[in-house]
C-alpha cells in the first residue's frame, strides 16, 4: 500500500548541524548587543537604548508620556509637569502627578494605552524589555527618550536631556546645581569624620544588600559611611547571614520593617550591630531612588550615622 | 444527515468561530475604539493613532497568537500520535526547558538586543532536542519512543534546574525580564517576527501532514508498521525533530506559552477525529483559537495591565480538557 520511500535518512546529523548554526547566530547576536549598548554609554544625545534625541529639530513637545516614576518627578521639577498626559501606576510623587492619568505599567507598558493618550514624547526607563515599546513607538511615530535613572550620574544625564528635549534646559540646570551643591556640602561635612562601617539591608531572604554599584551606596558613601559590601560591583548583591557576621558592620541601615524583623529574629542576634541596638530607620521614600531630593537623602544619612553633624 | 456533513459543518463552526475570534483581537483591545474607524485603519487611512494601534500592534498580535497555536497545536498532535502517548507534548520534551535556559543565560548575561531573545531561546531548543535525540540513540541503539520521551523529560529537568541556577544569582532586573519571558506572550509581535513564524509553521505543518500517515500506522505498533514499510525508529524520530522545531519556533517568537500542545490535540480527538491527518489539521484550527481567545482574555482581563498568556492558555484551557477526560472515562 505504499509505493514511494519517504524520509530516509535519520536526521540526527541535520539537528546538530542547525545547532550548530543557531548557536553561533546567538554568539553573533550577543556580540552585537553588546557592542550597541557600549555605543550607548554617555555620550551627548544618544539615550540609553543607543538612540539619537533629535531635540534640536523639533518644537518643544506639549504632549509628554513619562512612564518612569524618576523622571516624572524630575519632570514636574523642571516646569513642564502641566505638560504630562501619562504616567505609570507608581508615579504618586509629587503630588500633582496623581492627576494624570495612569497608563498602567512602565516596565513593558502598554503601548495601546500609551498611544491612545496621544504623546509627541515618550519618556521612558532604559531597560531591556522596554526596548520593544520603544521600537513600537518610534513605528507609530512617536518621539521616545529612553534613559536609565539608577545613579546619581544618570539622574544628571536625564536632567539635561530632558530639559532640552522640553525645552527647559535652565530649570534643569538650576535643579542639577542645587542638588550637587547639596551632596557637595554633605560631602564636606563628613569627610573628616571616622566613617562606620555600614551594612545596608535591602531584603530578607534571601538576604539582599547594595553594591558598590548602586545610588544607595553613592548615598551611604557622600553620608559618610562605608558600605561592607563596597568590594561587591553588583548593584543589588545576595549575601549570607555568615559573612554578614564576618565583616561585622557596626551600624546597619534598614528600612521600618526590615528593622523590626531583624530585631526580632534570633539569627540576626549573632550580628553585633542587632545586639547592640546599632539599627537605623533610613526614610525609604526619600532614598528609594535619584531625585531633586538626593542632596536631603544623603543628609539624612550623614544625620543618622553621625547624630549632631551640622548641615 | 450524513456524517461527512455533520463533519463539514462541524469543522466550518470551528473554522467561523477562529475567525470570528481574530477578528475580536483586532476590534478590542485596552483602548476602545469605534468599529467604523477600526475597518478604516486596517486599510490603511483615518486618524494616525489608531492607524498606528490596529496595524502595528493588534494585527502582527493576533496573527502571531494564531501561528503561535497552529504551531504547538500541530506539534502536540504529532508528538502523541508518534511516540503513542497521550501525554506527550512539545514542552514535555526538553524544548521548552532548552529554550528558557537559552532565553535566561542571554538576559543574564545583560544581552538585550531585539533578536537575541528569540535567537538564544532558539538554540537552546534545538541544542536540548539534540541531547535528547542522541541520549536517545545512545540508549541501547534502536531509539524506541518511551526512550525518547524519557530523554526529553531528563533533558528538561536538567534545564530546569539549570534555569535556577543563572536566576539565583542573577539581578533582580534580569529576573523580573527572564521570568516574564517565560510567562510567554504576543504582546512583542512585529510584522518580522510574524514572518518567519509563518515559514516555520507552513513547513513544519505540511511535513507534519506528510507523516501523518505515518503516525497512523505507527499507532498499529512496531512490527505491523514494518510490515507497511514503515521503519518506525526512523519516522518516530523524524517527527520528533520536525515537531521539537516547530515548537522551538513558536517559542521563540512567543516565550512559553503552556499547556497548548497537551490539551488542543485531545479536544480535537474528542470531535471525533481519529487519523492524524484531519487531527494535525484540526490541531491547527483549535490551537490558533485558544491562543487568541486567551490573549483576548489576557489584554481584556484588568487593562491596561496584562496576564501572562501561557498562564491564559491553561486557565481556559484546562476545564475543557477536564469536561472532556470525564466524558472519556
Amino acid at each position: 500500500m505504499r509505493s514511494a520511500p519517504r524520509f530516509t535518512r535519520p536526521p540526527t546529523l541535520l539537528a546538530a548541524v542547525v545547532a550548530i548554526a543557531t548557536l553561533l547566530a546567538t554568539l553573533i547576536a550577543t556580540l552585537l548587543a553588546c557592542s550597541e549598548s557600549r555605543r550607548a554609554t554617555p555620550e551627548r544625545d544618544i539615550d540609553d537604548f543607543g538612540a539619537v534625541i533629535d531635540a534640536g529639530t523639533i518644537t518643544a513637545p506639549a504632549r509628554i508620556a513619562s512612564l518612569n516614576p524618576a523622571t516624572t518627578e524630575l519632570l514636574f521639577a523642571l516646569g513642564a509637569g502641566p505638560r504630562l498626559v501619562a504616567r505609570t501606576t507608581w508615579d504618586v510623587w509629587p503630588n500633582a502627578a496623581r492627576a494624570i492619568p495612569d497608563v498602567g505599567p512602565g516596565l513593558r507598558p502598554n503601548v495601546e494605552a500609551v498611544l491612545a493618550r496621544h504623546p509627541d514624547l515618550v519618556v521612558l526607563y532604559a531597560s531591556a524589555e522596554n526596548r520593544v515599546a520603544a521600537e513600537q513607538l518610534r513605528a507609530a511615530g512617536i518621539k521616545v527618550i529612553a534613559l536609565r535613572t539608577d545613579k546619581i550620574a544618570d539622574f544628571v544625564r536625564a536632567s539635561h536631556e530632558l530639559g532640552r528635549a522640553t525645552g527647559e534646559d535652565a530649570a534643569a540646570a538650576t535643579v542639577v546645581d542645587t542638588m550637587q551643591r547639596t551632596l557637595a556640602r554633605v560631602r564636606a561635612a563628613t569627610l573628616h569624620l571616622a566613617h562606620p562601617t555600614v551594612f545596608w539591608h535591602v531584603w530578607d531572604s534571601p538576604i539582599y544588600t547594595i553594591g558598590s554599584g548602586s545610588f544607595l551606596d553613592e548615598l551611604l558613601t557622600i553620608g559618610g559611611g562605608t558600605n561592607v559590601y563596597a568590594d561587591r560591583t553588583e548593584p543589588s548583591p545576595q549575601v549570607s547571614l555568615e559573612d554578614i557576621i564576618r565583616r561585622n558592620p557596626s551600624v546597619i541601615l534598614a528600612g521600618a520593617t526590615g528593622k523590626t524583623s531583624l530585631m526580632e529574629s534570633p539569627l540576626w542576634q549573632s550580628v553585633r550591630a542587632v545586639r547592640e541596638d546599632r539599627v537605623f530607620v533610613v526614610d525609604t521614600n526619600l532614598v528609594g531612588r535619584p531625585s531633586v531630593r538626593a542632596g536631603e537623602a544623603a543628609a539624612s544619612i550623614a544625620r543618622l550615622l553621625h547624630p549632631g553633624i551640622a548641615l | 444527515m450524513s456524517s461527512a456533513l455533520r463533519v463539514s459543518l462541524l469543522w466550518s463552526g470551528v473554522a467561523l468561530t477562529v475567525l470570528l475570534l481574530a477578528i475580536a483581537a483586532i476590534a478590542y483591545g485596552a483602548v476602545p475604539l469605534d468599529a467604523r474607524m477600526i475597518v478604516h485603519a486596517v486599510a490603511g487611512d483615518g486618524d494616525p493613532i489608531t492607524v498606528a494601534i490596529v496595524r502595528t500592534l493588534r494585527l502582527p498580535r493576533a496573527v502571531l497568537a494564531l501561528l503561535v497555536g497552529a504551531g504547538l497545536g500541530m506539534a502536540g498532535a504529532a508528538l502523541q500520535g508518534a511516540l503513542r502517548n497521550p501525554l506527550a507534548e512539545p514542552y514535555l520534551l526538553g524544548v521548552s526547558g532548552g529554550a528558557a535556559v537559552g532565553a535566561v543565560t542571554a538576559v543574564a548575561l545583560g544581552a538585550t538586543g531585539a533578536l537575541v531573545l528569540p535567537l538564544a531561546s532558539f538554540a537552546g531548543a534545538t541544542l536540548a532536542i539534540a541531547v535528547a535525540l542522541l541520549v536517545a540513540r545512545a540508549s541501547g541503539g534502536r531509539a524506541d519512543p518511551r526512550v525518547l520521551l524519557m530523554a526529553g523529560v531528563i533533558v528538561g529537568a536538567f534545564a530546569n534546574a539549570a534555569i535556577m541556577v543563572l536566576l539565583s544569582n542573577a539581578p533582580p532586573n534580569a529576573i523580573r525580564n527572564a521570568l516574564w519571558w517565560m510567562m510567554g506572550s504576543v504582546g512583542d509581535a512585529g510584522w518580522l517576527t510574524v514572518g518567519w513564524l509563518t515559514v516555520y509553521v507552513a513547513l513544519g505543518g505540511t511535513l507534519l501532514l506528510w507523516f501523518a500517515r505515518d503516525i497512523d500506522i505507527l499507532a498499529l505498533g512496531e512490527e505491523s508498521a514494518a510490515a507497511l514499510g514503515v521503519d518506525a525508529v526512523r519516522s518516530s524520530r523524524s517527527i520528533f525533530l520536525i515537531a521539537a522545531l516547530l515548537s522551538a519556533a513558536t517559542v521563540a517568537a512567543a516565550g512559553l506559552v503552556g499547556f497548548v500542545g497537551l490539551v488542543v490535540p485531545h479536544l480535537v480527538r474528542s470531535l471525533g477525529v481519529r487519523r492524524h491527518r484531519p487531527l494535525i489539521a484540526g490541531a491547527a484550527l483549535v490551537g490558533a483559537g485558544l491562543v487568541v481567545a486567551a490573549d483576548l482574555v489576557a489584554r481584556l482581563a484588568r487593562p491596561p495591565a496584562e496576564l501572562p498568556l501561557g498562564a491564559v492558555t491553561a486557565l481556559l484551557g484546562v476545564p475543557f480538557f477536564l469536561v472532556q477526560l470525564r466524558r472519556l472515562s
